[in-house]
Order: structure tokens, then C-alpha cells, then sequence
């Protein structure tokens, strides 16, 4: 009897597998990849609170947060504190990311050689812009000029490991998210997008992580490599960009269907009357810095419930969330090329009113560095590039009274508090 | 006349004489219920004459006097001596005796007479809960039994119940008591999927409850190895007796209110604070709105009235709150609760024959909940069956069939939650003037979507099906040596069935277009049992024995389908829904096999031993330790047999009583020691993602009691009392660690055997009997049990684990009790600029420094949100055929915190209404208040801090019965055994310096663990009931 009782005693969960099943064989180890991809779609995450926390951040009096949700609320009045929610879903969801591919690349092996290169390539990618989007949020602005002294985040590329790990320079954490997403860009294929990573979308965030650093030269080559590749067109209007799955201008983006997915930037962004929250106000502030005749403006309506502006570019709950796209690599390309003085792929007057031209405003004759950040600035509103700019371009974020400049620390994240109880070897941020 | 007078006492006395030898008969009924009462002891006192009442109650004895005075006595009843005088028939009632030593106690796996016990156990009378008004027993047993707590979460029917034995032991795992219905482990705690906890007991009718006894000790519990710590809980049905069947029949009705109100600002106030709150912060701008009508475009203040234009109607200048006339004055505290009334009855049959006995009992309830929409119904059945088939082979028999009906209302963290409509601003009407309700979009003059619209527009119904059922059969070989089999389940199937038209919150997306959710939960748990008992008394020496052999096996079979698009209101299942969203299932299974033996040892009647053990395997644990071993022992010596004190004066009864054993806890989920990966889904593909860290060692947690206890009778058991020491000291806790977030899991915690804690208190149980005459009784009762809890020792690198969410406060710290609450010290207002002030409570700086920045502080312990004395005391009164009984309970050394206060008490942060006490706030320099300065959307002091904490200790006037029983010769007139007629209250005072609702809150989304206790969020107070009752016996 107890023999058999025994074998009573030995149950497995119908609705999982353990870890020598998932790594075993190439289906699995793909399926684990796509689990990767699914953490970055975590709604604290890409599926949309990384994008508002941004813009949040950097309201400067052109938007408000009026939403009960009080952790975006201590984000958009820079008073946050070491709990933050999303301090810490942001810090858990990016490293359940790295974590889950860097399980991918302990399995390689298994993987069908023909593939091996892509999983790969989609395996750093995803590590790359994980760790990308830590270092922006929990470390000093590269910015500073002090990235080799400034802490920026754990690197982690080992899996499941439960060490207490010390946080890396800023400096560190670039040169290893370079590393990833260079390797990712070389080994993977191209694209178009279809909410997986191309050689492209490593490419297009390779330009985004050297635009932040200031190195001009390599963010218009990495730009410029996704522009010529031809594979993605402007879409004819703004707004056919946005409330649709994946279009020809995304270079990648989180899918979101009634089936899986979530986009949170619909959830906080969108009034009532579109099934959302309602919790962001645009102010006239930011509707004077468009030119009367800018379609853009078309994307800035009234919320028909409270009356309040809001964005248009997320009304969708349905619709994917847009992480990078086109217009994006025109803009770094013609700013970096108007830095350098330089017209690799094209000059910069060109590229301006290629994104102008798109919004029904006239070509510009002549472009300054202004009317480029400007454009930018404008283009990709409330898509949440607005804190990264401010900080790199050393602006300042004036909210009533108060002055911020870009290098803060109150526009940095805190070490979530989760972290440093459990964790010793963690040094908090500045100012929490 | 001198020498008629002899002649006349001669006659008499010979009529006397003639008279002498004649036949007494009569009945002897319960005067609990009326009931014949067979098998009841009549002696003529004095004399070797008696007798005994056949199965209706019915006796007839010879006396030979009418000075003769008839003794009647029977277990469990009061002895009562009557006259016989010039009678022929004598009708007696016997009283309950509800202290009596000879009572017999159900113990693991056995019955025991009390004063045989060594263990402690304490004992509820199924009597004494009969036809409380509540849904489930445990709340009718609150401050009936010493070092139980029991808290309602909130006062939601059906609800989640938290019931402590003493103390909490784990951080992790469950500290709820195992509860076990005749003889079978049965499921309990929650099956709920909207974050709200139900309650799995609900389905009980507890009319069918004969008894409950909680096990508390190890000698009690330790028979239940693996998942005895939290305490037993063992529910024994009623069973028919043999002789006349009785039917009872009672019909009860009432109403419900709430036990307390919290007040919020009149929309006089609310203007005033609301505007005052946007002026502030244009101050603070730099621009004056008010005196300087050129700064009033575009400044805060314009902004509030417009939005106070919108929370008016939306604009309607029928309801504008500019215009005093029109101001509406809406008390959303009315709104969300509504009259709430209740019907229940129930009949009961039961009796039989010498060979078979039976129990029936059915029941119909049908209670309102106080808050909107909450409603709760069940309908229940129950046949216990008997059967002798010959001397040496007995049957048994217990059925139960339930079906209960909750509709219920969303979990207290919902917005659509009734009790969340007092955010509201009381300037919103509820309806416009066409009657439409208003909410936050389709007809919109709100920022929170009303509960309003939710009752009206939504379905939330929880169908539960429980069918609970065992058979046995028990054969005597010898005599004093039998063998039983038993096999018992417990089947459950639930469906949480929900739907949101297109009006609501979740539905009126156009994209939704309404949504529908139909949850299925079927729960399947058997236990099967072989038993062998043996019992010899030899000489002096009176010996016990029990080995049992028992496998269980519980399934959780669940099913979700989700769907939305659905065509017309008046379509609200999921065939018609166009698309579907979810569709899951997930199956979980656990098994436990088990030995058991148990001797008992008893030598000259007093000195008492017990030996057990247990060995316990079990599914949820890791393959290196799948096995566990609970011993206890435990002894007795009851003083008053010894010769010395066989005369000691007033004392009737001494028993010293010691134990000391292991028990365990095994409530954790299922599969948790494996490493595994879940699927997930990705843009339609299907994918996987590791979602537990292994632990290929996990265990049992471990819990060593000891327990020292004394027994004690005085003045021939009028006084009766216990009093009872016990240490628990509990290790290699289940405990869900956190890890660094960097080992790259979601759910960055790992479940290990690590962390000790302990619980250390005393029992005093009171019983004294202060009159009792045949007319009159009067008896006053109580317990009180006070318990120390300490969390020793947390994950060995870590001595503090904090709430991950800023919101809350509640944290395991080694050396504080579990759960305690740490946070931030609110110092009131600087008196200089109306900013809210925190102690620094820097250790080693000056103890009085404050600053206004709420992260420069330090945390420091403040609370503790469990009792540290819980008690209740009663009083019984009973003369001639009234009787009252009055309950009161209560609990202290708590705190409550209302998490809730950073919006409903936050000096105006966002629109929702402030409680009323927000009024106090600080205006200008110079004011000493404790409320800081109104600042629309800032932050001033809304954070969490201990200004949102409050003293939770209670007591209550738990339940009032005042009853009338007819007398026997008038029932019988009306063809009936007995008729009583009663009034019945609970909850009528709830004394308490909690300025909140209701200080016995446990809020429900948080209550699923161990860390988040004692929390108010927007939870419904507990029910304040009245009703009036007739139980008819026939």
C-alpha cells in the first residue's frame, strides 16, 4: 500500500512543464522566445507605461495627469517615491525579459541550425532593449558626461540567477546593450515588422540608444541603415499611423487583438468614451506649438465626456502600441546630419519635409537645429521619446513654479525599495 | 368535638393511607424544544424505586406518599427534583446542562467525555447558533469559544470569514483552522475569481449542526499531522434518536441595517473645500483669481468650477451647484446601502425505530446585504441515517445537498463596489431629470464610475452546488474490538456567471459593445478511511485505542470563458456574445495519505494519558520530503478522585492537564515546489515563459505546542472554569521569499521552508450558574484569551519585508507580530504653511525633528492589526417559559488602517468627497489643526502614514434573543409539542473609537494572504439585524 500510495503522492501540474521539457528542443526553446517577446509587452513595460511615464516626466505644464492612480500621479508631479509601483513593475517585467531570453541563448544549441542565427539576433535584441530602457529610467542621463561613474543598472546575462548583483556604471550598461544590439542587427534577418525583432528594429533602436549618447555619427549610420533598406514607407497620413495593428512606417511594435496583448497607453490615454481612463489632459501649451494647418492637430481631440483634450494617437484598446517607426529614423538622420554637417542618405532639409510634407505643412526652405527638434518634438508627441530628449538635449521641464533641470534626480527612477530590502548590495538613487 | 376531632384525623390519615400506594405518570420534554426526552432516570428519592421514560418521553412510577419527591436526571440535563403532592400526572421539562463534565466531546477520530480529555478543545452547543441571521457558523460562534477570532472581512454576504485559533503562525501559507464535517476534511476558504474572498461554509446550513469543537492544542490537533498548526475545526450533524419522530418547523423574518455610518462633507462643504483647494494651488502660482478677476482665465480655480459644473448635471442648470436653489445634496452613503430584509425556515424531522434512526433537516434562507445589489439565498437538505443491521454491524449515513444563490457586488477595490459611490461629490445627482443615471461617460457628470450603474446594467451571480456525503460501516468483532470503513466527498460546482451590457464600465466600449464571463469551478474531494478501535478496561485500568489508514484526494477542475459583443441587452449569455476573449481551463489536484494511531490510557479514573501519532504524505511537497511525522502525548490527573481532596469544601472538580506535540501546515498551493513554465500568448502565437522558481526541498512548516492547563468546579459545579498556558513555536515556515528582481522572474519569490515565529498566550473560560430553580435560571458565562505573536526570524538575510505597494503599510519584521503595521509617523501640520508633517524618526537624531517631505522619514513600528485579546461573555436567563440570551464580544490591541484615507481623507487631493472631519483643515498661518492644507492634485499628506490609523478594538452586542414557549398544556392544546415565539438582534451596539464604518474590516481584495490584515478600503460595515421568529414542535 504505501508503494502504491506513493506514486499517488507524485503529481504534476496539467498546466505546465518543467524546465528540462521547455529548453529541450527547437519548438519549445522558440516558444520560450516568444515568452521573452511577451514580457516585453508587459504593460508596465512596451505595452504602454514605459511610454507614458515618459511623457509623464516631461509634462512641462503641456499635459496633466488627473487619473486617481497615484504612482503616475508621483511620477507626473516628480514626487516618487522608492515604492513606486512602477519603479518596481518596471525593474521585475524588463528583467523577467532578459531573464527568459537569456534561457534562450543557454539553448542554442538545440535550436534547428538554420535558425540559430534569428533566435539568436531576436534573443539580443530583446535583452539589448531591455537594458536600454532600464539604464534611461534608473540611471543619470548619459548626458552628464559622467556615464562611467554614474550607476546604471545590473547587467544580467546569466539565467535564473538569484546573486545579489551590484549595479553596473551607465557607461557599462551601454556598452553592453551596443554589444547585443550590434550582434542582434548583424544575425538577424530583415524585416518588415511584424511585433518581432528584424535586423531593422535592431538597427532603429542601435540609432536611438547612440542618439542618447550623443554619438551622432553612428545614430545617422544606424537611421540611415533602416531608411535605405526600403523595406518600410511613410503611411499618407498621421493619423492612419496609429489605433491599427502593425503598418509599412512601424518598425516595431507590441501587437495588441482582443485575444492577448494590452496597451496601456490606450488605458490611461483614451477618454471614457473609448473604453479608457481618461487620465491625460493635453493643455493649450502643447497646442500652440503646432502650426494651425498641422494634421497633427487632427490628432489632439476633445474628450467628449469631460471635454478635455486628449491624443488621438490612442484610442484604440486594440490597436497596437507603436514603439519605433519611420518618421523616427528621418528625424535622428536629419538631426545628426545637421549636427555633422553631412547628407548621408539625405540632407536634412529634405528629410524635414518629408515628415512635413506627410502633415499637410509647406516645405521649409531652409532647416535650422531647431526646426528639427521641433519637428521631432512634435511628430512623436505622447509616444514617449519626450523625457529621453529632454535629456539628452539638456533641456529643462517647468511645471508651475518648479524647474527641472534635465540631469535632476527627481527625473530619475529610485532602485525600487523591493530592491533594496532584498538586496544589499544596491545603492538607492539620489534623492530617495 | 373533642372526640370527633381524633376520629376525623383518623379518617383522614386512613384516606392518606388509602392514597399512599398509587401510579405517578407523565412525559419529560427538552424545554429547549419541546421534544420528548427518552431514556430519563426517575427515582423516588430516598427509596430503591425507579424508573425510566420510554421513547416518547413518557414514564409511569409507584409512590407511596404524597410527600414523595421524583428525582429526574439524565446526561446533559439539569437534574430536577418536583413534589409529587396530590398529583397523578407530572410533566416535566428538563434544562439543558450545557457545562456538565460528563459531557461527551467529539475529539479527532473518537468521542470523549470532557472530563477525560487532556487536550483542549472547546465546544460550541449547536443550540446555541440556531437561527442566527447570518450566512455562515463562524460568524455565529464569534466570542463563543476562548482563542478563536473570528473577522469578517467586510459585512458582503457569503463573504470571506477569517478565523483564527490561536494566533497566526505563517507568513506564506494558510493560518486558517482545517475544518472537518462528520469525520470528512471538507473544502473551505475560497473559490472566488473577481479578488473578493467567498466563503465555502456558507453552503452549510447550520441548523443541521449539532456541535463544534475547535481543537486547539497539540494533543487535540496533532491527529491531523500535516495540517493541524492553524487548529481543528469539527462539525458534527444532528442524528435521529429512536422513539416518536418530532418535526420542528421555524420561520423567521427581519430586516438588516448597517452597524455604522462614516460621514462626508454636504455639498455645501464640498464647494467650499473643492474651490478652495484649486485657489491654493493659484497662490501658490503666483496669481489670485479671487481678488484679481484678471488671473481667473486659465487658472486653477476656473478649472475646479468648471469641473464642478460638470459633477452638477454636466452643465444642467436644474442641478448647477452655482446657484444654491439648484445645488443637489446627494448622500452617497444612503445610495449604497439599501433596505435590506430577510426570510428564512426550516424544518426538521427527525426519530426511528430501534433498528434505524434519522435526522432530516431542510432550510430555505433568503438575506439582503445592506449594500446595493447584494443578495443571498440557499436552499439546503440534509438526511443522516442510522442503521443497526445486527448487533455486531452498524450503517451510516450523512447527506447534504445545498444550492446557494449570492448576487454579489464587485470587490472593495472595484469602482463599480456600492460602497465606493461615497468618492462620489455630493453635488452629482444621482439621476438626471429624466431619470437617467449619471456615470463617468455614457451620460457622464462623474469621475467615477458609479455602483449605480453597475446594479443596474450588470449581473454578477455566484450558483453554488454542494453536495456533502459519507457512508460508513462499523463492525464489532469482539466486544471492545471493531473495525470501520468510511468513504466521504465533498463535491462543489460553482459558476460565477457575470455580465456588463453596454452601458457599463467594462461593456460600453464600442468596441466591446457589453461583456460576458462565466466562470466554472467544480471542486471534487474524497477521503476514504479504514479504522481499527479497540477498547479494554482491565481492573483499574481503562485503555483506548485507535489506528486508522486514510487517503484523500482533492481536484480543482476550472473553466473560464469569456466574450464580448453582444447584440441586445436583453442577450446576456455568451452564446450570444460575437467574439470571445478568454477561454481557459486549469486543473490542480492534491493528495494526502495518512496513519494514524492513538492511545488513550486511563488508570483509577484519574490519571489520563494520551499517545499519538501521525504520519503524513503529501503530493504538495518536493520529492527529498515527502513525508512527515507529528507525534503528541499529553496527561491529565484529576485531583479531586484522590483522597486528599475528596473533601475540599466548596471545590467539586480539579484536573491538571499538560501536552506538547508537532503539527503541521500544508496550506500552500498546489505544484509549487516545481520549476515550471506557463503559456502565454504573444501577437496570436503561443509561447512560454518560466513563471516559479523550484525548490526541490520544500516541506512542511513546522509547529511544536505546548500546553499547560487546569479544570475546575466549585460549589457542586455551579462555578465551572479552564484556564489554559500554551507556547507554539512554529519553524521552517512556508514562506513565498522574495528574491531580487534581477533573477528575471515576474513574480520575483521563491517558496521556502525558512523563518520561525511563535504565539504564546493564556485561556480563561468562566461558567457560574447563579440561579437555578426550576422556574428560574440564570447563568453568566465568558472566556477571554489573549495571545502574543512574534514573527522570530524572516528569510535569514532579510529582518524586514516591506509592502511592495506604497499604499499599505503592513510588514513582517523579526520581533514584531505578523502582519504588523510600519510606516511613516504623521506629525500633523506646520502651522507656518499648512504642509503635512512626519516625524524623521531618525534613530540617532532628535526625536521630535519633522519634516514635510514624506521619503526623508523614517519608517518606525505602530500598530498591530491583530487582536491581542479577544473575548465574549453571555448571559442565559430563562423563567418559567421566557428566556433571554445576550451575547457580548469583543476584541483589543488592534489597529485598523484605513488605506483608503490617502483619497476619502486627503484634504481635497482629487474631487472625491472627504469625510467630514476634513473641514478641520489648515487655512492660514497660525492654524493648529491636524489636517493639512487643501492643494487640488498635490500630495500634501496623502501618502501613507499613521495619520490614517486608528485604534480598532471593539466590543459588541453580538446577539440578543428574547423567547417565549408556550406552555406544554397550551401546545398541546393546539396539537403541538411546542410553540415558541422570539425576537432576535445582532450587532445592536457596536461600542469602538473607530471613526470608520465598521472596526471588524479586513478588506476583501487584500485578504487573500497573511500580510495584508486589518485594512479598510471603501469595506462594508458589518450588518445590524433584527428579527422576529416562531418555531413550532409537532
Amino acid at each position: 500500500m504505501a508503494i502504491s500510495c506513493t506514486d499517488e503522492l507524485e503529481l504534476n501540474d496539467p498546466g505546465a512543464i518543467g524546465d528540462n521539457i521547455a529548453l529541450a528542443n527547437d519548438a519549445n526553446v522558440k516558444a520560450v522566445l516568444l515568452g521573452g517577446y511577451n514580457a516585453l509587452s508587459n504593460g508596465a513595460f512596451f505595452g504602454g507605461n514605459t511610454l507614458r511615464n515618459s511623457e509623464l516626466l516631461a509634462a512641462n505644464g503641456e499635459i496633466v495627469w488627473s487619473g486617481t492612480f497615484s504612482d503616475p500621479s508621483d511620477i507626473f508631479n516628480k514626487e516618487m517615491a522608492a515604492t513606486s509601483g512602477d519603479a518596481t513593475n518596471l525593474w521585475l517585467s524588463a528583467y523577467n525579459a532578459i531573464n527568459i531570453v537569456n534561457n534562450v541563448l543557454s539553448a542554442l544549441d538545440v535550436v534547428n541550425a538554420a535558425d540559430q542565427d534569428q533566435v539568436e539576433g531576436e534573443a539580443l535584441f530583446i535583452r539589448g532593449i531591455a537594458h536600454f530602457e532600464l539604464v534611461r529610467f534608473f540611471g543619470l542621463p548619459y548626458s552628464t558626461g559622467n556615464a562611467s561613474t554614474n550607476l546604471g543598472v545590473p547587467i544580467m546575462l546569466t539565467p535564473n540567477s538569484v546573486e545579489l548583483v551590484s549595479r553596473n556604471t551607465v557607461e557599462e550598461v551601454y556598452t553592453q546593450v551596443i554589444d547585443d544590439l550590434e550582434m542582434a542587427e548583424s544575425l538577424l534577418a530583415d524585416g518588415p515588422n511584424n511585433g518581432k525583432a528584424s535586423k531593422q528594429a535592431a538597427a532603429a533602436i542601435l540609432s536611438r540608444v547612440y542618439l542618447q549618447m550623443g554619438n551622432y555619427v553612428e545614430a545617422r549610420d544606424a537611421a540611415n541603415r533602416v531608411i535605405s533598406s526600403g523595406i518600410y514607407d511613410l503611411m499618407p497620413t498621421i493619423a492612419s499611423c496609429f489605433n491599427t495593428g502593425s503598418t509599412s512606417e512601424d518598425i516595431f511594435d507590441i501587437p495588441v487583438s482582443t485575444a492577448d496583448g494590452i496597451n496601456n497607453m490606450q488605458t490611461f490615454y483614451a477618454s471614457t468614451a473609448n473604453g479608457g481612463r481618461g487620465d491625460v489632459e493635453i493643455q493649450a501649451a502643447h497646442v500652440a506649438l503646432y502650426d494651425g494647418t498641422d494634421d497633427r492637430l487632427d490628432l489632439i481631440i476633445t474628450d467628449p465626456v469631460t471635454l478635455e483634450l486628449r491624443s488621438g494617437k490612442w484610442l484604440n484598446a486594440f490597436g497596437n502600441v507603436k514603439i519605433v517607426r519611420l518618421a523616427e529614423m528621418y528625424l535622428t538622420r536629419a538631426e545628426c546630419n545637421q549636427r555633422l554637417g553631412t547628407s548621408v542618405g539625405d540632407t536634412p532639409l529634405n528629410d524635414i519635409n518629408e515628415i512635413r510634407s506627410r502633415s499637410s505643412l509647406d516645405d521649409l526652405g531652409a532647416v535650422t537645429l531647431g526646426d528639427i527638434l521641433l519637428e521631432r518634438r512634435l511628430e512623436l508627441a505622447h509616444e514617449g521619446s519626450r523625457i529621453h530628449d529632454v535629456k539628452r538635449l539638456q533641456e529643462t521641464i517647468t511645471e508651475g513654479v518648479d524647474i527641472y533641470s534635465y540631469s535632476d534626480p527627481l527625473l530619475v527612477f529610485p532602485i525600487p525599495q523591493r530592491e533594496i530590502d532584498v538586496n544589499g548590495n544596491l545603492i538607492q538613487n539620489q534623492g530617495y | 368535638m373533642r372526640k370527633i376531632l381524633p376520629a376525623l384525623f383518623l379518617f383522614v390519615f386512613s384516606l392518606t393511607a388509602m392514597a399512599q400506594e398509587r401510579v405517578v405518570t407523565g412525559k419529560v420534554t427538552s424545554q429547549e424544544d419541546g421534544s420528548p426526552v427518552p431514556g430519563v432516570n426517575i427515582i423516588v428519592k430516598g427509596t430503591a424505586t425507579g424508573t425510566a421514560t420510554d421513547a416518547d418521553g413518557s414514564y409511569s412510577i409507584r409512590i407511596s406518599s404524597d410527600n414523595a419527591v421524583l428525582l429526574f436526571s439524565f446526561i446533559g440535563y439539569n437534574e430536577q427534583e418536583v413534589v409529587v403532592g396530590s398529583r397523578s400526572t407530572i410533566d416535566v421539562q428538563l434544562a439543558l446542562d450545557i457545562t456538565q463534565l460528563s459531557e461527551v466531546i467529539v475529539v479527532g477520530y473518537g468521542t470523549q467525555i470532557k472530563q477525560d480529555i487532556t487536550g483542549n478543545v472547546a465546544k460550541v452547543d449547536g443550540k446555541v447558533i440556531q437561527n442566527v441571521p447570518v450566512t455562515s457558523f463562524e460568524q455565529a460562534i464569534q466570542g463563543r469559544a476562548a482563542g478563536v477570532l473570528v473577522t469578517a472581512q467586510n459585512g458582503k454576504l457569503g463573504q470571506g470569514i477569517n478565523v483564527q485559533i490561536r494566533g497566526a503562525n505563517s507568513i506564506s501559507a494558510g493560518n486558517e483552522p482545517l475544518y472537518v464535517v462528520d469525520g470528512m476534511i471538507i473544502n473551505y476558504g475560497s473559490l472566488s475569481n473577481n479578488g473578493a474572498p467567498t466563503n465555502a461554509l456558507a453552503d452549510i446550513n447550520m441548523n443541521d449542526i449539532e456541535s463544534i469543537t475547535f481543537q486547539k492544542d497539540a494533543a487535540a490537533a496533532a491527529l491531523y499531522g500535516s495540517r493541524g498548526s492553524n487548529g481543528v475545526v469539527i462539525i458534527t450533524t444532528k442524528r435521529g434518536k429512536s422513539g416518536k419522530t418530532n418535526f420542528t418547523a421555524n420561520f423567521q423574518m427581519g430586516s438588516s441595517k448597517p452597524t455604522g455610518i462614516r460621514e462626508f462633507l454636504n455639498s455645501d462643504q464640498y464647494v467650499e473645500l473643492f474651490r478652495e483647494a484649486a485657489y491654493n494651488n493659484d497662490l501658490a502660482d503666483g496669481f489670485d483669481p479671487i481678488n484679481n478677476p484678471a488671473d481667473y482665465p486659465g487658472s486653477w480655480l476656473e478649472y475646479a468650477e468648471d469641473e464642478m459644473d460638470y459633477m452638477s448635471g454636466n452643465g444642467n442648470p436644474a442641478t448647477n451647484w452655482r446657484n444654491a436653489s439648484t445645488r443637489v445634496n446627494t448622500d452617497w452613503n444612503d445610495v449604497a446601502f439599501q433596505d435590506a430584509s430577510m426570510t428564512s425556515f426550516d424544518l426538521t424531522a427527525s426519530g426511528g425505530s430501534e433498528k434505524t434512526s434519522f435526522y432530516f433537516g431542510g432550510g430555505f434562507a433568503d438575506q439582503d446585504g445592506i449594500l446595493l445589489g447584494n443578495q443571498f439565498r440557499r436552499i439546503s437538505g440534509r438526511v443522516n441515517l442510522d442503521h443497526k443491521a445486527t448487533d455486531k454491524l452498524n450503517f451510516g449515513v450523512n447527506f447534504s445537498l445545498s444550492k446557494t444563490i449570492n448576487n454579489r457586488v464587485s470587490n472593495d477595490n472595484a469602482f463599480s463596489t456600492p460602497l465606493q459611490l461615497v468618492a462620489q461629490a455630493p453635488i452629482t445627482p444621482v439621476r438626471d431629470p429624466d431619470g437617467n443615471l449619471y456615470d463617468d461617460s455614457t451620460n457622464p457628470s462623474m469621475f467615477y464610475y458609479p455602483a449605480t450603474m453597475e446594479k443596474e446594467n450588470a449581473r454578477f451571480v455566484t450558483e453554488v452546488f454542494r453536495n456533502i456525503g459519507s457512508l460508513s460501516a462499523t463492525y464489532k468483532i469482539v466486544e471492545g474490538l471493531s473495525i470501520k470503513g468510511e468513504y466521504g466527498f465533498d463535491l462543489l460546482t460553482q459558476n460565477e456567471d457575470r455580465y456588463w451590457n453596454n452601458l457599463t464600465q467594462q461593456g460600453r466600449d464600442p468596441l466591446v459593445n457589453g461583456y460576458g464571463q462565466s466562470n466554472w469551478t467544480q471542486v471534487f474531494n474524497y477521503t476514504t478511511r479504514a479504522s481499527v478501535m479497540w477498547n479494554k478496561l482491565i481492573g483499574e485500568h481503562a485503555i483506548d485505542a485507535v489506528g486508522v489508514f486514510e487517503f484523500q484526494e482533492a481536484s480543482i477542475d476550472f473553466t473560464d470563458a469569456q466574450g464580448q459583443g453582444f447584440p441586445l441587452k436583453e442577450l446576456t449569455r455568451l452564446e450570444s456574445a460575437a467574439t470571445p476573449i478568454i477561454s481557459s481551463s486549469s486543473l490542480t489536484e492534491s493528495t494526502f495519505v495518512s496513519y494514524i494511531g492513538k492511545i488513550n490510557y486511563k488508570f483509577r479514573d484519574k490519571y489520563l494519558f494520551q499517545v499519538s501519532g501521525r504520519v503524513d504524505g503529501s503530493s504538495r511537497f518536493a520529492p527529498n520530503n515527502k513525508y512527515g511525522f507529528f507525534p503528541a502525548a499529553s496527561a491529565g490527573w484529576i485531583l479531586t478522585e484522590e483522597g486528599f481532596l475528596s473533601d475540599a469544601g466548596p471545590l467539586s472538580f480539579l484536573k491538571l492537564r499538560a501536552s506538547y506535540g508537532f503539527t503541521g501546515n500544508a496550506a500552500i498551493p498546489d505544484y509549487i515546489f516545481l520549476a515550471s513554465y506557463g503559456g502565454v500568448a504573444y501577437g496570436g502565437n503561443a509561447g512560454l515563459t518560466p513563471t516559479q522558481i523550484p525548490n526541490p526541498d520544500l516541506s512542511w512548516e513546522k509547529t511544536g505546542q505546548f500546553d499547560i492547563g487546569v479544570e475546575f468546579a466549585f460549589l457542586n459545579d455551579r462555578l465551572t472554569g479552564e484556564f489554559d498556558y500554551y507556547n507554539k513555536q512554529t519553524e521552517d515556515l512556508l514562506f513565498n521569499v522574495p528574491v531580487p528582481g534581477t533573477v528575471g522572474y515576474l513574480d520575483a519569490f521563491q517558496w521556502q521552508n525558512i523563518g520561525d515565529s511563535e504565539n504564546k498566550g493564556f485561556e480563561l473560560v468562566l461558567d457560574y450558574a447563579v440561579v437555578r430553580t426550576s422556574d428560574l435560571t440564570i447563568r453568566i458565562g465568558g472566556n477571554y484569551a489573549n495571545n502574543k505573536n512574534k514573527v522570530l526570524k524572516l528569510d535569514g538575510y532579510q529582518t524586514e519585508i516591506h509592502p511592495t505597494s506604497s499604499r499599505y503599510i503592513n510588514s513582517f519584521i523579526v520581533g514584531q507580530p505578523i502582519g504588523v503595521f510600519f510606516a511613516r509617523e504623521y506629525a500633523g501640520v506646520d502651522p507656518a504653511n499648512g504642509d503635512a508633517l512626519y516625524f524623521v524618526n531618525d534613530p540617532d537624531g532628535d526625536p521630535n525633528a519633522t519634516t514635510n517631505s514624506w521619503n526623508a522619514a523614517n519608517r518606525i513600528v505602530v500598530g498591530n492589526p491583530t487582536p491581542t485579546s479577544i473575548y465574549g461573555f453571555h448571559v442565559d436567563a430563562k423563567y418559567k417559559g421566557f428566556d433571554l440570551n445576550i451575547l457580548f464580544q469583543g476584541v483589543s490591541g488592534n489597529q485598523v488602517y484605513n488605506a483608503a484615507g490617502g483619497f476619502m481623507s486627503a484634504n481635497m487631493r482629487y474631487e472625491d468627497n472627504q469625510t467630514v472631519d476634513q473641514m478641520r483643515r489648515w487655512q492660514q498661518p497660525g492654524d493648529i489643526t491636524d489636517v493639512p492644507q487643501a492643494r487640488l492634485y498635490g500630495n500634501n499628506g496623502a501618502n501613507a502614514s499613521t495619520r490614517f490609523l486608528e485604534d480598532g478594538s471593539y466590543m459588541r452586542l453580538k446577539t440578543v434573543t428574547f423567547g417565549y414557549n408556550f406552555s406544554p398544556e397550551l401546545a398541546s392544546r393546539l396539537k403541538l409539542n411546542s410553540l415558541r415565539l422570539y425576537v432576535s438582534g445582532q450587532n445592536l451596539l457596536t461600542f469602538t473609537d473607530y471613526s470608520g464604518w465598521d472596526p471588524e474590516v479586513n478588506t476583501d481584495f487584500l485578504a487573500g494572504g497573511n500580510q495584508f490584515l486589518a485594512n479598510d478600503f471603501y469595506a462594508a460595515p458589518q450588518p445590524k439585524n433584527l428579527m422576529f421568529g416562531i418555531k413550532i414542535g409537532f
